[in-house]
């Protein structure tokens, strides 16, 4: 019986797997991926108006051009890389400048005045408002050179000018620095894109596999033929490996997919290092995420988060085997699975709310329930609201739970696959349960 | 042998089969035969193991039927079992591997039995693209290529031409003279004389008749004399005994109800003109069916 239940599981794993769909599908997410990583440089690729240049015209008449001149470049160059900036300096009168604003829309003027008592003034000039961005670089800049103005003219001695002009010192001290808000929000992020979504979708796509399956082999007398040569035990665990095999190579290929695109980014960006406003994202959350300890907590949960999430996955396999095998056809079941389906909706409202929830004593119960652990108790684990005992007793909770469903799901799932009638069919599964 | 005793099977309260028995010995072919919703399928699924009596037993060679037995029966069902997505080669290796067949052995049969039965072509195609005809024969491929011990056939000649039937008949006398012990269960009763030796015909569950196919031919006391020539009908229906008569363009059959009215018939018929054959033949299983149905249905 052992090698008819590799042998089921192989084929059903292969029914999976040889299909045109799955490699259509997985070429699909792997230009999708691919796509999502050069997202930024796709759309630089076909140009629009956030490519056109900006000028800064900068009109002096208090001879802090060069200074203005450094400080905006320097400026622009660390925090807008992405956008097109020059700076200038004009000699046209300010009333011609005025003028050619009509032209050159984008252009801006600033104008600069002496000013004994305030030793800087100045008046910037556009046509349309300028965006906050911009508006905040030029007042940081106006605002730095009006104190080295200040300080060039004080009577204050070199050293001390040098000293005033050092950026100030400040040492953070934090007395939890485990759960500041700022790493609560990376820690959510990290949970959401390494269990909560993933999870979701692949426990959709598992629930549908299973029911589509046994379905399908149910719509046609063949669930006769192999019931007579195989128990319906091995018939149904071969179903539940089969599938939780498949959402697993599932789950690795879209993680190969999102290196691959990583990967494929860093190899065209010249230097063959991590470079862009997404990928500097992408290498600050691995940073923080290793100097917050969530690496750490990750190895350290990692044998129990694995026991969650298959015993996880196996349970949803056999509720849908189950219903499936109540079912008589695929819209049957496709009706029964939608509880299950908002089941999971809300485990994944309360894993997202959990981060932004500290403390919730409801979301902490909830993430020792069955069906809806596998979402929360990772998270809360991670955020540092459960210990790796909790993560643990979560875990064993799922797993016992798993078993004693199975033992009697098989009993429903006995009868249910070999019933082809919808009349009493509720009464018959309750009797069934009563049947060893 | 295949020996089924004293089963009774309910489903609730609905009693599906009540207190069924027969033997089907190796070489044999056996008719299950009873209308719709008689208890057949109900009596072939505890055969092949799916469902379990609520008395009585069920022995192939001995043993009670568990999976190392049902490894050694061939089910050919009513309806199609075959998954329509795969492919006949992917059918066959899925079926006959729950069988417990090896690969190589499978695919060595199959393209013998794709020879034999002409569909050599369609070993790569799925079935979905398959004629019906076709289906049937695949589906038999799928039950016959272990070389079952029991053979249980329901309905195998449906969807197939004349050719193919004679040619599924043939290939079913092979595994009779092998050994095999074969069920066969039709509604088409002149399929049922061809093939069984015994029979048992079911009504609601329960036997209504039982034997040997000659036996109860024999013990069915009706019988019909064909009659071809010119003969006065309203004489032979005046005739104590004659049940009825029925005029075809060919021949004049008169039913009777028991042996000693042949002769009474065949004192009129020689006062007949041109009279060029007269037969005395036995009824047909289907009279027979009829008739035993029919008077359980009144009872």
């Amino acid at each position: 019986m052992k090698s008819k239940l590799k042998y089921l599981t192989k084929q059903s794993f292969k029914k999976k797997v040889n299909t045109k769909w799955f490699k259509a599908v997985n070429i699909i997410l792997l230009v999708l991926f691919l796509f999502l990583a050069n997202i930024d440089r796709i759309i630089s690729l076909f140009g629009g108006d956030f490519q056109e240049e900006e000028t800064i015209l900068l009109k002096d008449e208090s001879n802090v051009t060069d200074l203005l001149e450094t400080t905006l470049t320097t400026l622009f160059s660390t925090y807008q890389q992405d956008r097109n900036y020059k700076v200038l300096r004009s000699e046209e009168d300010i009333q011609t400048l005025k003028e050619n604003l009509n032209d050159q829309e984008k252009n801006i003027i600033i104008h600069l005045f002496d000013d004994e008592k305030n030793y800087l003034q100045a008046e910037v000039i556009s046509y349309e408002e300028i965006s906050l961005t911009t508006k905040q670089m030029i007042v940081s800049a106006l605002q730095s050179v009006k104190e080295e103005v200040a300080l060039q003219r004080s009577p204050l001695s070199l050293e001390e000018k040098n000293a005033l002009m050092m950026p100030i010192s400040i040492q953070m001290v934090t007395l939890n620095d485990q759960n500041s808000e700022e790493n609560k929000e990376i820690v959510g992020m990290i949970a959401a894109f390494l269990f909560i979504l993933p999870c979701f979708f692949l426990i959709l796509m598992l629930v549908q596999m299973v029911g589509a399956e046994i379905n399908d082999e149910k719509t046609t007398r063949s669930m006769e033929i192999i019931i007579s040569n195989v128990s319906p035990q091995v018939h149904f665990l071969s179903k539940i490996y089969a599938s939780t095999l498949f959402v697993v190579v599932q789950a690795l290929l879209v993680f190969l997919y999102a290196v691959i695109s990583f990967g494929f980014r860093m190899l065209f960006s010249g230097g063959g290092s991590l470079s862009g406003d997404m990928l500097n994202q992408v290498q600050m959350v691995l940073h923080t995420a290793q100097e917050t300890g969530i690496v750490n907590l990750l190895l350290q949960g990692l044998p129990f988060l694995i026991i969650l999430f298959l015993s996880s996955f196996f349970l949803y396999a056999i509720v849908a085997g189950v219903f499936a095998s109540m079912t008589t056809s695929l819209e049957d079941f496709q009706q029964l699975q939608t509880p299950m389906m908002l089941i999971i909706m809300i485990g994944y409202y309360l894993a997202i709310m959990a981060t932004q929830m500290e403390g919730a004593i409801f979301i902490k119960a909830v993430s020792f329930l069955p069906m809806l652990s596998f979402l929360i108790a990772p998270v809360l684990f991670l955020i540092g609201q459960l210990s790796l005992w909790e993560l643990a007793f979560s875990s064993l909770i799922t797993v016992i739970f798993t078993f004693i469903i199975f033992h009697f799901g098989l009993r429903i799932y006995k009868v249910g696959i070999l019933n082809y009638s919808s009349s009493k069919l509720w009464r018959k599964m309750f009797q069934s349960l009563k049947k060893k | 042998m295949l020996k089924v005793e004293h089963v009774t099977k309910y489903y609730d309260q609905l009693k599906a089969v009540d207190d069924l028995s027969f033997e089907v010995q190796d070489g044999e072919i056996f008719g299950l035969l009873g209308v719709n919703g008689a208890g057949k399928t109900t009596t072939f699924r505890m055969i092949i193991g799916l469902l379990e009596p609520t008395s009585g037993k069920i022995t192939l060679d001995g043993k009670p039927i568990d999976y190392h037995v049902t490894d050694q029966i061939g089910f050919l069902t009513e309806e199609r079992s075959l998954l329509t997505k795969l492919t006949v080669k992917e059918q066959i290796l899925y079926y006959a591997t729950l069988k417990g067949m090896k690969e190589e052995d499978i695919l060595k049969q199959l393209d013998k039995w794709l020879e034999r039965f002409q569909i050599s072509e369609y070993k790569d195609r799925k079935i979905k693209e398959l004629s019906k005809g076709n289906q049937q024969k695949i589906q038999f491929i799928s039950a016959v290529i272990h070389n079952p011990k029991l053979l249980i056939l329901d309905e195998p000649f449906t969807g197939l031409d004349p050719m193919n039937v004679e040619l599924f008949m043939k290939v079913i006398r092979e595994f009779k003279e092998k050994g095999s012990s074969i069920i066969f269960s039709s509604h088409r009763m002149e399929h049922v004389e061809l093939f069984c030796e015994k029979l048992v015909i079911l009504l609601k569950g329960k036997s209504v008749l039982a034997g040997e196919l000659q036996q109860i031919k024999k013990d069915y006391r009706k019988k019909n004399i064909h009659i071809v020539g010119d003969v006065e009908e309203k004489e032979i229906k005046n005739i104590k005994g004659v049940l009825a008569v029925e005029k075809t363009s060919q021949e004049m059959i008169v039913k009777i109800a028991e042996d000693k009215v042949i002769d009474d018939v065949f004192e009129v018929v020689k006062k007949g003109k041109h009279i060029t054959s007269f037969r005395v033949e036995d009824p047909t299983l289907n009279e027979i069916f009829l008739s035993k149905v029919g008077e359980a249905y009144e009872k």
